[in-house]
């Protein structure tokens, strides 16, 4: 008794309290659900057996019917170009405004600060005000294009699906940006002035100041913003599910929220896990990267 | 609080014999808000039964199936719940649901030959009885009488058939004040079946014979409409409610929807509406028209199975107030005195003898989804309707086998 109130006392017991609480956390909200839904993807699982362990074992099955499904040649396609354009928007702005607001001018905290209104909004409104702007009939944004003359007809953001996809990479980027620009700020302050004074000195101008400078120092922040950046596009559901529920036509439908439909609307639940267990693969994929990346700061 | 318990205790006296009766609670789930339907109901049983307690649960429609399977797997399931109808028949092929007959046999207030065919259908699979309906609904074509007038159209003579469908959209389309011809619905949810199956009933076809010509045909006209622009291309996406509220607004000459956009049509359209039934392939064409609304169902593991008939016939007994005080059309034969929009309800009162089911089928989500695809991917042009109907009948086939 006396030996573990010491050691409570002198931390190593409440050290590893705190370890275990955590650990605790981790294992009942995400271990066991992830397990579970690997469980799940090599079952026949429908919504009436969702709660019991027996059901019947179908191996593979799940996953040749989501890969041999017609739709999933768009749909992966789709995830693809959602991602990457989304990512690679979103970086390139954001670290564009981030620069833009190193800048010292006057208000420019203070402006950076309110970026961030955007992205604290819940997905489901930003999906709303988005659906007004990009309506075809009635939308903002037609309106502003037809008057503007840029275009003559109207322009079905949402329902051609030539479009649709592109529409929800438009919003998702807009949410991304602040992000993206918070992190790397974050990032291009913790750079000391006397480098760039130094560089000056010796005649490097902007741009060589920002090749030589800028990106190599920013590495770090760089491979984490990139690969969060992945990681939140490929959660992003909440958009989807108020601008194109996927479609017209899986035209914009993407893994994550195809594996929804498939759990939820058609309730072949197996299958639907089998396409999250899929994503999951990818995400362990991108996330050893960020880990990667992020080591180093640890590390200084 | 002494005079409280006074009070308490002399009422306890008072109403002693009563409580002879046995205290017997009931959970309700619903789809409605208080004030509505359930609502309403339960307190109107309530007071007249006072040994009755119903406790009632609002579960977002889109939720009810979801919430529904797992409460019963977990035990948690309510006495009675409210179901939408072509899912009747997914919940009662697995036992989830009691079945009335033996009830109904015994009962004086409900009697099976008053139901019309569409909604004892939906609450029939195979031997058993699984629900009543609590009414219902279906649609028709709403025309705004002011822009057929300035068309040159007689508003008393609305289009009885595709054709005169498709020229009457034509002549009242007019991009200059921003007006499309005719509004639908066909989004990639449970709406845009609910919204093409008639077509496809008329000629003859149905749920798991949707690769018929006549289908082909509706499919066809439909693509010609957006295409040719009489009808928006938002049709894909906008859900019945938002394909209405641009007729409201003016913005359509005419709208497939029910007679839940009654209230704010009269409140929004300030032009003379008016309705009319779905039009046919031809002249003397057989009609259908689609059914929606509920039914209330009572849960296979109950313990008051008794005391849920009870609420239940005493819901079905008052099928007669259901379109003035709440909306829906009634799904049994009763005289409805004195109805609220009198014009809309002699359509909508017609139509209904037209409604059919959806289904039934426990696997109707999957049977829906394949039609909703063949419809969405023939109207963007990513398969001709002839393919897309076939590919949805495979997969049907599939299913129903």
């Amino acid at each position: 008794m006396p030996a573990t109130s010491s050691s409570f006392r002198d931390g190593r017991g409440f050290d590893r309290m705190l370890v275990w609480i955590t650990l605790t956390f981790l294992i009942v909200f995400s271990a066991f659900p992830l397990a579970y839904n690997i469980l799940m993807s090599f079952q026949s699982v429908d919504l009436f057996t969702l709660a019991s362990f027996d059901r019947p074992f179908v191996g593979l099955d799940n996953y040749k019917e989501v890969l041999t499904n017609s739709a999933t040649d768009i749909i992966v396609k789709n995830t693809i170009v959602f991602v990457l354009l989304s990512v690679a928007a979103q970086l390139v702005i954001g670290f564009g405004l981030a620069l833009f607001f190193q800048q010292r001018f006057p208000g420019a905290t203070w402006l950076r600060g309110l970026f961030l209104a955007g992205w604290i909004l819940p997905g489901l409104v930003v999906g709303a005000v988005w659906s007004w702007i990009l309506a075809g009939d009635f939308g903002v944004l037609n309106w502003v294009l037809q008057t503007l003359g840029l275009t003559d007809d109207k322009i079905f953001w949402l329902s051609d699906p030539t479009n649709s996809l592109y529409s929800v990479i438009i919003a998702n980027v807009w949410i991304g940006v602040p992000f993206n620009m918070i992190l790397l700020s974050v990032g291009l302050s913790a750079i000391p002035d006397d480098v760039y004074e130094a560089a000056e000195l010796d005649g490097a101008g902007r741009v060589w100041r920002f090749l030589t400078i800028t990106l190599p120092l920013m590495r770090a922040q760089l491979g984490a913003v990139i690969s969060l950046g992945i990681i939140f596009t490929l959660q992003q559901f909440d958009l989807f599910a108020a601008l194109t529920q996927g479609g017209p036509s899986n035209g914009s439908n993407v893994m994550q929220y195809w594996s929804w439909e498939l759990s939820f609307q058609d309730y072949r639940i197996g299958q639907g896990s089998a396409v999250s267990v899929l994503m999951i693969i990818v995400v362990i994929g991108v996330a050893a990267i960020y880990v990667r990346s992020t080591r180093h700061e640890h590390a200084a | 609080m002494t005079i409280r318990t006074i009070l308490a205790g002399t009422t306890a006296l008072i109403a002693g014999p009563a409580f002879a009766q046995e205290q017997v609670e009931l959970d309700l789930w619903t789809i409605d808000d208080p004030g509505e339907y359930h609502y309403v109901m339960a307190e109107e049983y309530m007071a007249a039964n006072p040994n009755v307690t119903i406790n009632l649960r609002t579960v977002q429609f889109q939720d009810m199936v979801n919430d529904l399977a797992r409460s019963i797997a977990t035990g948690d399931a309510p006495d009675i719940t409210y179901i939408d109808n072509p899912e009747v028949a997914l919940f009662a092929s697995r036992g989830m649901l009691m079945d009335l007959s033996p009830y109904i046999a015994e009962s004086d207030v409900v009697n099976v030959d008053d139901i019309f065919p569409g909604p004892l259908a939906s609450v029939t699979y195979e031997d058993g009885i699984y629900g009543l309906p609590r009414g219902a609904n279906t649609i028709a074509l709403y025309y705004n009488a002011d822009l057929f007038r300035a068309a040159g159209l007689d508003p008393d003579a609305p289009p009885t058939t595709w054709d005169a469908l498709y020229e009457t959209a034509q002549t009242l389309t007019n991009p200059d004040e921003n007006i499309y011809g005719i509004a639908f619905s066909a989004k990639n949810s449970e709406e845009g079946t609910f919204q093409f199956l008639p077509w496809v009933q008329m000629t003859g076809g149905n749920f798991d014979n949707i690769a018929t010509d006549g289908a082909e045909r509706a499919l066809n006209l439909w693509k010609q409409m957006i295409d040719e622009r009489l009808a928006s291309p938002d049709t894909l996406i906008r859900s019945q409610w938002d394909s209405t509220g641009t007729f409201n607004a003016g913005s359509a000459a005419m709208v497939i929807s029910g007679p839940w956009e009654i209230p704010r049509m009269s409140q929004d359209a300030d032009f003379d509406w008016r309705v009319a039934l779905l039009p046919v392939p031809e002249e003397g064409a057989e009609r259908a028209s689609a059914l929606g609304e509920g039914d209330n169902v009572i849960l296979a593991n109950t313990d008051q199975p008794d005391a849920a008939f009870a609420f239940l016939e005493f819901l079905y007994g008052d099928m007669d107030r259901v379109w003035n005080d709440f909306g829906y059309l009634p799904a049994s034969n009763v005289e409805v005195v004195d109805p609220k929009y009198p014009e809309a309800y002699a359509v909508f009162e017609e139509s209904m003898k037209y409604a059919r089911t959806r289904g039934p089928s426990p696997e109707w989500p999957r049977i829906s989804g394949a039609i909703q695809t063949a419809i969405q991917s023939a109207l963007t042009g990513q398969q001709t309707p002839a393919d897309a109907l076939a590919e949805a009948q495979d997969t049907i086939s599939d299913v129903v086998n």
